[in-house]
């Protein structure tokens, strides 16, 4: 095996942690649009916090090692178009993220007061639900660009 | 339109896109499963639990059926079939989706047992047994997803 197999194996391991990240924010924010007491989200917000390291880290690894194999391939230069459109992304990726974590940690801070109305009205609501989805859509475009490589 | 003018996708990469999809989401699926039975393992209520079963029922199974189709299509339209004999990142690939399809049904008939039990106020072990199972095929795709981009000989 060579140093570009390994590379290649962390990146992908990378965009695998970054997609289970969204997985399981997306279970918890269809879950939470269905609860129904306060103790039921607080009991379901605690499996959030595994989320963000798996999503940070996979976003910075995957940049790092994707940012490696552009430099040493012989087949694709850094500046071609399908990867500067993914730097792109992945910004806009990070950014709508970031939006997205925002917005459900301080509803996760407002859980642990008593304000159970107040909380389960901005898990229905759909500000949240069309931050996430933006950040999915970001990821699949993500996906798409990785795979067929437009213009290369 | 001049984006998708551009893409030109040809079958194995759709095939290829389909594999990686289902694969992202049954990972997902099952480290949202592991995640939310470990957290909940002391907890007396099962409400993380069974929020651990059903991602395992409605997220990783649908995603491991996608994903294995994928491959099976990748497998086609690269006429992998006709190699002499398989790499060894096919054997790893091929032996840890169908080994892991087979521990996530038994993962799945297990929790069943559990909700059920749970449900009627009994032992909670069955449902974590299937958390237990979700958790060892986190490791198990991690190797596959590595041998997968790695492709050792």
């Amino acid at each position: 095996m060579t140093f570009y197999d390994w590379m290649l194996a962390l990146h992908l391991i990378a965009v695998f942690a970054i997609a289970s990240a969204l997985v399981l924010y997306s279970a918890l924010v269809v879950s939470g649009r269905r609860m129904t007491t306060l103790e039921e989200t607080r009991t379901l917000f605690r499996i959030a916090p595994v989320g963000g390291p798996l999503i940070g880290a996979g976003m910075g690894l995957a940049l790092v090692f994707g940012i490696v194999l552009a430099l040493k391939s012989s087949e694709f230069k850094i500046w071609d178009g399908w990867i500067i459109a993914a730097f792109v992304l992945w910004a806009l990726l990070a950014e709508v993220g970031r939006r997205s974590g925002v917005y459900y940690t301080a509803v996760q801070k407002l859980a642990e007061s008593d304000a159970e109305q107040e909380v389960l009205t901005r898990l229905r609501a759909s500000t949240g639900a069309l931050l996430h989805v933006a950040t999915v859509a970001l990821f699949v475009l993500l996906l798409l660009d990785m795979l067929f490589k437009p213009g290369a | 339109m001049t984006v998708v003018a551009i893409i030109r996708p040809d079958s194995i990469n759709v095939a290829l896109l389909v594999h990686v999809f289902g694969a992202m989401v049954l990972v997902g699926g099952l480290v949202t499963a592991a995640t939310a039975s470990l957290v909940g393992w002391r907890d007396q209520g099962v409400t993380l639990q069974r929020f651990s079963y059903k991602t395992l029922l409605f997220v990783a199974l649908p995603g491991w059926i996608v994903m294995r189709g994928g491959a099976q299509w990748v497998f086609s339209k690269e006429h992998l079939g006709d190699l002499p004999s398989d790499p060894t990142w096919i054997g790893i690939g091929l032996g840890t989706s169908d080994a892991g399809g087979i521990l996530l049904l038994i993962a799945l008939v297990v929790g069943a047992f559990g909700l059920r039990r749970a449900r009627n106020g009994g032992s909670t072990v069955l449902l974590k047994a299937g958390g237990v199972i979700a958790t060892v095929l986190v490791a198990v795709y991690v190797i596959a997803v590595w041998a997968m981009g790695a492709k050792p000989s």
